[in-house]
Order: structure tokens, then sequence, then C-alpha cells
């Protein structure tokens, strides 16, 4: 079973990821690498919310990822997984397939069958 | 206004799009008659909040995507309380959308928009969610044959599957006693014979397990 802060430091490693951060669906931080993660916390859990409102609204079956596209190209990405919530700043020269390909491999390592393995 | 979103539907993977006003709703859509408009207003006041959200905390924010199994949306703010989305298949070119949507968003700014009759009807009354009239357990059952559905139909699985449930429910007592009769309307929805011997197999243990309890 992974910590938060082994499951963040290892998101942080991926090429392309310039900060993260782990929260609980309540709002609690677990982990972090970037600055102002209140600020981040907030959004990640409005996104999230809005997310499933909207797949409900729709009829789609699940929300891999939701990312805020910026000009500096510095894409605030949103995670939801299970009961946690993982946010990615992302680096603006970076191969964004390549970095969600690895992204989705470490969640899948952590959430199985609907259960998240992070202590 | 339509022929501006009409020539995003014809970027490879893209399913339709749509414009939408925080005030008044949807202004124009050439998206499929299966998105009923009430859905598509619900959809696009919660990606005006989502953008609103977005752009408080980044102020170069462009484009929000939402990233979900069967399809991709992406929407564009293009003055406040107006925002064009588009939904998409998995596979679509997000690039060539974005650019389309630069283009898209210029002509807006020069004036080149004039509203039309939206084409989808807008005041249909808006029914009880199905949810609201099924059990607990029940609907549990519903979200995975749902799931399944996914497997042989894809992206569009999702709005084939409530629009057959809408009806069955509209049938009679949503109940396991007629599951039959609802996987045999699913089964006119899919048509191909294969597809449909595919589907039933996927569901079936899942069917199996529901009965034993």
């Amino acid at each position: 079973m992974a910590t938060a802060k082994d499951f963040v430091g290892r998101i942080n490693q991926i090429d392309g990821v310039a900060g993260c951060l782990l929260v609980k669906d309540d709002g609690a931080v677990l982990g972090q690498t970037i600055n102002d993660p209140e600020v981040y916390s907030t959004l990640l859990q409005m996104s999230s919310n809005l997310s499933r409102e909207i797949m409900t609204s729709i009829g789609f079956s699940y929300c891999r990822h939701l990312s805020f596209n910026r000009i500096n190209m510095q894409n605030f990405c949103v995670f939801p997984i299970d009961n946690y919530l993982l946010g990615i700043v992302q680096k603006a020269d970076c191969s964004v397939a390549f970095m969600l390909e690895r992204v989705y491999q470490l969640i899948g390592k952590v959430s199985t069958s609907g259960e998240t393995k992070i202590s | 206004m339509i022929h501006l979103i009409d020539e995003l539907k014809v970027i490879p993977g893209v399913i339709g799009a749509c414009i939408v006003s925080s005030k008044e709703g949807i202004k124009v859509t050439n998206l499929p008659s299966i998105f009923k408009s009430e859905r598509l207003n619900l959809v696009g006041k919660h990606l005006l909040k989502l953008y609103s959200a977005g752009w408080m905390s980044f102020d170069d924010l462009t484009d929000v995507s939402l990233h979900f199994d069967e399809s991709v949306v992406l929407a564009r703010e293009l003055e406040k309380g107006l925002l064009v989305f588009a939904i998409c298949d998995p596979t679509f070119n997000q690039n060539l959308l974005t650019m389309s949507f630069n283009l898209l968003h210029e002509e807006f700014k020069l004036g080149n928009f004039s509203a039309v009759p939206v084409s989808a009807p807008l005041n249909e009354d808006v029914a009880a969610p199905v949810e609201a009239t099924i059990s607990g357990t029940l609907q549990d059952l519903l979200e995975e044959m749902k799931s399944a559905l996914g497997k042989v139909l894809g992206p569009m699985a999702g709005f084939v599957f409530d629009e057959v449930l809408e009806s069955w429910v509209e049938q009679g007592t949503p109940d396991f006693s007629r599951i039959e009769e609802l996987i045999k309307q699913i089964d006119q929805e899919i048509v191909d014979r294969d597809k449909i011997d595919h589907y039933r197999q996927l569901i079936s243990s899942v069917l199996q397990n529901f009965q034993k309890g």
C-alpha cells in the first residue's frame, strides 16, 4: 500500500509533470509538490463535482480526467481516483500523451476494483 | 451561427457542437437529436460554472476539456456567459479542434454571428429523472448493463441506453421481472446479430449475480 507522499513523489517524477497535489474528496491536502495547495484544492473539489454533474446530465459513465488548458501551456489536469483527487500542473513543453499514459499507469496501480490503496 | 458550428462537425471525431448562453440557454446546436435539449442546457450551465472556476485560478485559460470513457467534451467561453462546446469521440484530434475554436472565436469577435432558431426543441417538459423511479439494487444492475453496452456500441452507448431505459420505464413498473423486455429493446438498437450475442454474453453473469442476490 502506497503512502500519499510516495504516490505524490512518484507522480512528480513523471516527465512533463511540473508539480502535483493529492487531496481527499473533503478537500484535505494529503501531499503536494506545488505552492498554494489550498487554491488548487478548492479548484479540484469544484471541478470534480461539476464534472460529475455533467457526466450525470449527459449520461456518460466515468470521467478519466479533465484539463484546464492555458495559453502558457502549463495546463492543470484533474484526475478523480475513487475518494481522492489528483491535480497535476503540466510542463509547457511536455508530451501530453506520454505524461497522461504514465499517470494513468500509476493510478491503475493504486486504484483497483473501486478501492484505492493509499494510506 | 449554425454554419460556424457546422464547420466544427466536419472535423473527424467531432459528434457535434452547441453554443449555450447562461441567460437564454441553447443558442444553436448541431448535435444528434438523441442529445435532448434540456440535458444540453444543464451541461452548458455546468460547463459555464466550470469555466468560471478555472478562470478564477488561471487568467490565461483558453479551453476546458473533460475526458470521459466514451467521449471528450471541449468547451471555450466566447464572451462572459456564452460558451461553445463540442462532444467528440475519444480519438478526435484536439489540436485541430482547438485551432477551429480559435477561428470561431475570431469570427465571433468580428461579429459574424446571427442568432437562428435552435435546431432541437427547447420547450419540452423536463421529465423526472428515470433513476428516481428505480430501486437502488436494480439501478446498480442497469449501470452495469449500460457499461457493457459501451463495449459493444462505443461512444453512443450511454445515450442509446438512456433512451431505451426511459421508454422501458414509461411502459410499466421498472423491476427485474421485465428485464428481458428491456434487453430486447436494446437488441433492436444494436441491430447487428453478432453484437447482440456479444452484449447478451457480457451481461449474462451480471444478470445471474443479480438473481442470486
